[in-house]
This record gives C-alpha cells, sequence and structure tokens, in this order.
C-alpha cells in the first residue's frame, strides 16, 4: 500500500491535526512539519546532536499519518532503508549532522546511481570529527557537493529561519520527486534549536509533487531511460507488479547491469548530469535585497544570511549602497546571476560559518577586479549584525 | 531585550526560556529563543537566551545582555561578560556570588517552600524577572507555563511562577 501525502483521506487527516496558525517552535520541528505536510511518510535515522529533534517529531508524528519511524542501528543503515522505502513510493527522508553524515555518503552516490528520490537534511554542527557537537556551523558545504565519490550531481537547499526551513523542506521534496533524485537540505545547529514564530498554513495551500509512473509496459521496462526527453524516468514501483532491477552499479536503460561498456556508463552518467542541468528552472532559487545600485554586495547562505540582512539594512540607513545575495539552492550555485551581479559591484563579502567554503562558488564567478572577502566565524558562534556591518564599513 | 538565563543542567534553565519566549509570543512580539548546553547531561552549563522586540529580530544570539537571571555560579561565570554594563542582573542568592551589583533572592529555598520541589526553581527565577522588568504580562506566562510544562505539573509550576512574581514585587 503506497500511503501518497495528497490522497484525500490524507489531506483530511493532516487539515484534523495541524490546525493552521503560528505556532512556538524549534526550526527542527519546523522541518519536520515541513516533511509531513510535504507528504512524507517514512523515516529512518539514527539520533544526532542537533538533529535529534527531527528524529522525535517524526517519529510523534508519523504513526498519526500512517507513516513509519524506523530507529536504525547507524547512519549507513538509515538512509539505506530510506532508499528502499522510496522505492516502495513512501516519500522518504532522513536527518543526521556532522559524522553522521560523512558516514550516508557511501549511500548517497547510490540514491544519486539509482535516482532514488530522498531528502537527507544535515544539520550541520562544529567539526571536524566531533569537534563541538552541541554548537552551529556552516562546515559541509562541499561535503555535501562532493561528499560522495565519483561524477555527481547533487542539489542542496540551505533554510535561513524557522519559517523557512519549513517551505524549503516541502521544495526539497518537490524537487527530489520531480527530478528522481537525493536531496540534501543543509541546516545548521543554531537554527535547528533556535525557537520562534512559524505559521504552519493550511494544507491547501501547500503544493505537493508526486514522482512520475510509468503509463505503460514499455516504460517500466526502461527505468532509467529517458522517454519524456527531460531526463527523468518514470520510476516502477517495487510492488507494482514489474520486474524492475536497481543497482549501483552502471547499468543500461533496463536497469540490468553492465559495468564493462564504456559508452553504457557515459551515457548513464551523463544523463543523470543533463538532468540536473537541463531543469534549472525546477530548483534555482535566491533572494536579493537592493541589488538594483549595491556597490557592495554581501552574499550569504543559512543561518548567516539573516544577521546579514540586518547588517545590509543598517549600511543602507548609514547612507552605504550595500545589497544581499543569498542563494536557498545552494548546489547547483546560482552562477549566472552571481556572474550578473559580480559585474555591478565594487566588492563582495561573503559572510559564512566556516574558514571560507561558499566564497570559492562566489570567486568562480566573479572578475579579479572586484574585491572579494570572506567573513568567516568558526568556534560555533553566529556572526552578528554588529561584527557583518563592521566590514561593509571597512570596505565603503 | 535580549535576556539570558544562566544555571547549570538540571535546574530547568531552558525550560524557563522557552516558557518566557511562549509567552512573548502570545502577546505577539517579535521572539527568537536559543540555548547553549554543554555535552553532560546533567552539571555543566546551562545557557538560554531570550531577544524580545517589537522590530524584526536578526541576530540569532544574545550579543548584549539586558539581564542576565543566574542560577547558578558556573552559569554566571559562562556568561557574565555578555551583560551590559548598566544591565540588570538577577541572582539565585544562595548559589551565585555575583562580582557587581545585583538583585535576587534565595529562588531554590522559595520553591521548596512553596512547591516541595527544589526543581521548579526556575518558575520561581522566571516570576521574579517578570515581577521586576514586567517585558511581558504575568497571565501571558501563566498560558505559557500551561502549555509548555509536562502534563499534571502546570498547578505546580504556576504556583513556584506565582512566589517567585511575589518575592520579586516585595
Amino acid at each position: 500500500m503506497i500511503i501518497r501525502g495528497d490522497e484525500p483521506e490524507q489531506v483530511r487527516l493532516i487539515k484534523k491535526l495541524y490546525k493552521p496558525g503560528n505556532y512556538f517552535m524549534q526550526g527542527d520541528e519546523a522541518v519536520s512539519y515541513g516533511a509531513i505536510f510535504a507528504g512524507c511518510r517514512f523515516y529512518a535515522g539514527y539520533p544526532i546532536t542537533p538533529a535529534s529533534e527531527i528524529a522525535e517529531a517524526m517519529a510523534r508524528e508519523l504513526p498519526k499519518v500512517s507513516g513509519y519511524y524506523l530507529q536504525m542501528e547507524d547512519e549507513i543503515g538509515s538512509i539505506a532503508a530510506v532508499v528502499g522505502a522510496s522505492w516502495t513510493g513512501l516519500k522518504s527522508m532522513t536527518a543526521t549532522s556532522g559524522p553522521g553524515f560523512s558516514l550516508m555518503q557511501e549511500n548517497l552516490g547510490y540514491a544519486v546511481m539509482t535516482e532514488t528520490p530522498l531528502v537527507l537534511v544535515d544539520v550541520q554542527r562544529s567539526g571536524p570529527s566531533t569537534g563541538q557537537a552541541t554548537k552551529g556551523a556552516q562546515g559541509d558545504f562541499f561535503q555535501a557537493r562532493w561528499g560522495t565519490h565519483g561524477d555527481h550531481p547533487i542539489i542542496a537547499v540551505s533554510p535561513t529561519s524557522g519559517q523557512d526551513a519549513f517551505w524549503e523542506t516541502i521544495r526539497a521534496f518537490n524537487i527530489a520527486e520531480r527530478l528522481r533524485t537525493p536531496v540534501v537540505i543543509l541546516f545548521d545547529g543554531v537554527l535547528a534549536h533556535t525557537r520562534e514564530f512559524v505559521r504552519i498554513p493550511d494544507i491547501g495551500e501547500v503544493e505537493i509533487t508526486y514522482r512520475k509512473l510509468p503509463k505503460n509496459e514499455e516504460e517500466a521496462r526502461l527505468p532509467f531511460g529517458d522517454p519524456h526527453g527531460d531526463g527523468v524516468p518514470p520510476m516502477p514501483l517495487f510492488g507494482h507488479g514489474y520486474f524492475t532491477h536497481v543497482t549501483g552499479s552502471t547499468h543500461k536503460e533496463n536497469g540490468l547491469r553492465d559495468v564493462y561498456t564504456p559508452e553504457v556508463h557515459d551515457r548513464l552518467v551523463r544523463r543523470i548530469h543533463r538532468k540536473i542541468e537541463q531543469n534549472r528552472h525546477v530548483y534555482e532559487k535566491y533572494e536579493e535585497h537592493f541589488t538594483e545600485d549595491a556597490e557592495i554586495l554581501v552574499v550569504s547562505w543559512g543561518v548567516t544570511a539573516r544577521p546579514s540582512l540586518g547588517a545590509v539594512l543598517r549600511a543602507r540607513e548609514e547612507g552605504i549602497k550595500a545589497g544581499l545575495f543569498v542563494p536557498k539552492t545552494v548546489h547547483p550555485f546560482p552562477g549566472e546571476r552571481m556572474r550578473e551581479l559580480g559585474k555591478r559591484v565594487r566588492a563582495i563579502l561573503v559572510p559564512e560559518m566556516n574558514l571560507g567554503q561558499m566564497i570559492l562558488e562566489v570567486e568562480r564567478y566573479v572578475n579579479d577586479d572586484v574585491l572579494l572577502k570572506g567573513v568567516n566565524r568558526i568556534g560555533g558562534v553566529p556572526l552578528t549584525v554588529e561584527e557583518i556591518l563592521r566590514e561593509i564599513r571597512g570596505v565603503a | 531585550m535580549q535576556i539570558r538565563f544562566a544555571g547549570i543542567g538540571g535546574q530547568g534553565v531552558v525550560l524557563a526560556g522557552v516558557v518566557l519566549g511562549e509567552a512573548a509570543a502570545i502577546e505577539g512580539l517579535n521572539v527568537l529563543q536559543t540555548q547553549d548546553y554543554s555535552s553532560a547531561s546533567r552539571g555543566g552549563h546551562s545557557i538560554a537566551d531570550v531577544i524580545i522586540s517589537n522590530e524584526p529580530i536578526y541576530d540569532v544570539m544574545v550579543t548584549r545582555a539586558d539581564v542576565l537571571v543566574a542560577l547558578h555560579q558556573l552559569g554566571y561565570d559562562t556568561v557574565k561578560e555578555s551583560l551590559k554594563e548598566d544591565g540588570l542582573l538577577i541572582v539565585e542568592t544562595d548559589l551565585v556570588k555575583p562580582d557587581r551589583p545585583y538583585v535576587g533572592a534565595p529562588f531554590t529555598r522559595i520553591a521548596e517552600g512553596t512547591t516541595g520541589l527544589a526543581l521548579t526553581v526556575n518558575m520561581v527565577a522566571l516570576g521574579y524577572f517578570v515581577a521586576k522588568t514586567g517585558v511581558v504580562k504575568k497571565e501571558s506566562v501563566e498560558e505559557a507555563i500551561r502549555r509548555r510544562v509536562p502534563e499534571g505539573t502546570e498547578e505546580i509550576n504556576i504556583k513556584a511562577f506565582r512566589a517567585g512574581f511575589e518575592e520579586g514585587k516585595k
């Protein structure tokens, strides 16, 4: 039995259980309610600070909506279970942090190769290794991009507040379903544990996507082909009467292994890349504030985007022409927009809770004559409005 | 207003912050609440931050506290530098020996005397804080307590909160 979040009975259940309104909740809870609203009905995970509240909330809420919560023996098993559940038709998710995210990398690659829709929440904490386990950070920017081996595309989104976490989680599920691909949510330990107002909407306000299913036997026989030219093959679900072979080894359009023919590997891996590249409109998202006439551009993401906005507003009050660019989908990076903005400004500041990660993406798209400077903080404490403002003044 | 509660694990510091945050949310104010604790489950420092404002809040941490409520020396020593020079320091007078002007009372003894439970010290301190600052209404806090404390313990927590409030009004 598949349980889709958009079935009428499920919609009625959600309406009954979750009254629209403002709730004072943690970022981790906002992610969890976002997942439930997006139609997530399977969660497997292993608790880890600061992601444990997601596991707690999913364990509490999923049974109420006929969903499944599975506590696994570790993170490797967690994402493996999520991949399996997704092939039965359940929208599936796991959440972890730092060391757990490292353990999930192998099977994240398996999900990319088998084109399995799933959502993986990485609540970034201060590393490397066990680091400062209870503190937030933004140090996994490139682990999300290149943590698993081999040539692979990845999509990662990064929320900037509790409210944003609710909506971005829904968006992550929609992207995963639409493009039959894993999506990473790069959340962080600061927002995860921050309580603020989150408006829970009526389920009717939420747009939900479900994966393409094969229309006929012929489509079902090519679960890794491209019958519609959009790079996204329909997904024949387990238990629907099809013979489907799913493997992380190189496979032909029909799913059968062929690890020797160079053309087969080339065709498969290039199509998986093309699927992401040609569907940029599905996932590209960024926010801009005062970029029309900005001379100094702040580029920031996740939790740091918020004090960055506070600093830009203060700078404007002081007559400094500052602007803010916030990639919401951080992978693939919105490079073209970055390039356009980079041509118009004199200086770019990149505040982030790491020693300089997203700045390397920014650097790829701006010319040498623009002053590019990181504003970096590690140690588990977020950057403040005052600190970022001081840097803006410094280049004004 | 930036408010910081500081104590040790087991004193209910985070719950005090959550209840205050919820009370501000009930009144429609902008509010942001965070916490910081050590990896030890008991005995390490425990900090709860609450920012309450009529304006949008852009900082995600307390930068300079207007009020510091210290329930234990360890918590106090961890964050005392963050209190503004003209900020208000409220302390548990049996457990904290401050090195600057303060107000306060033996909150743990008041808790024991009122409810028989030392662990209601957080609500006593919260009551005292609300009486001293008036940042939120007493009624909003009582509603927040009903929403946030474990079922069946609402009345005992409210009793402790009121005892702290009365002490703060003295």
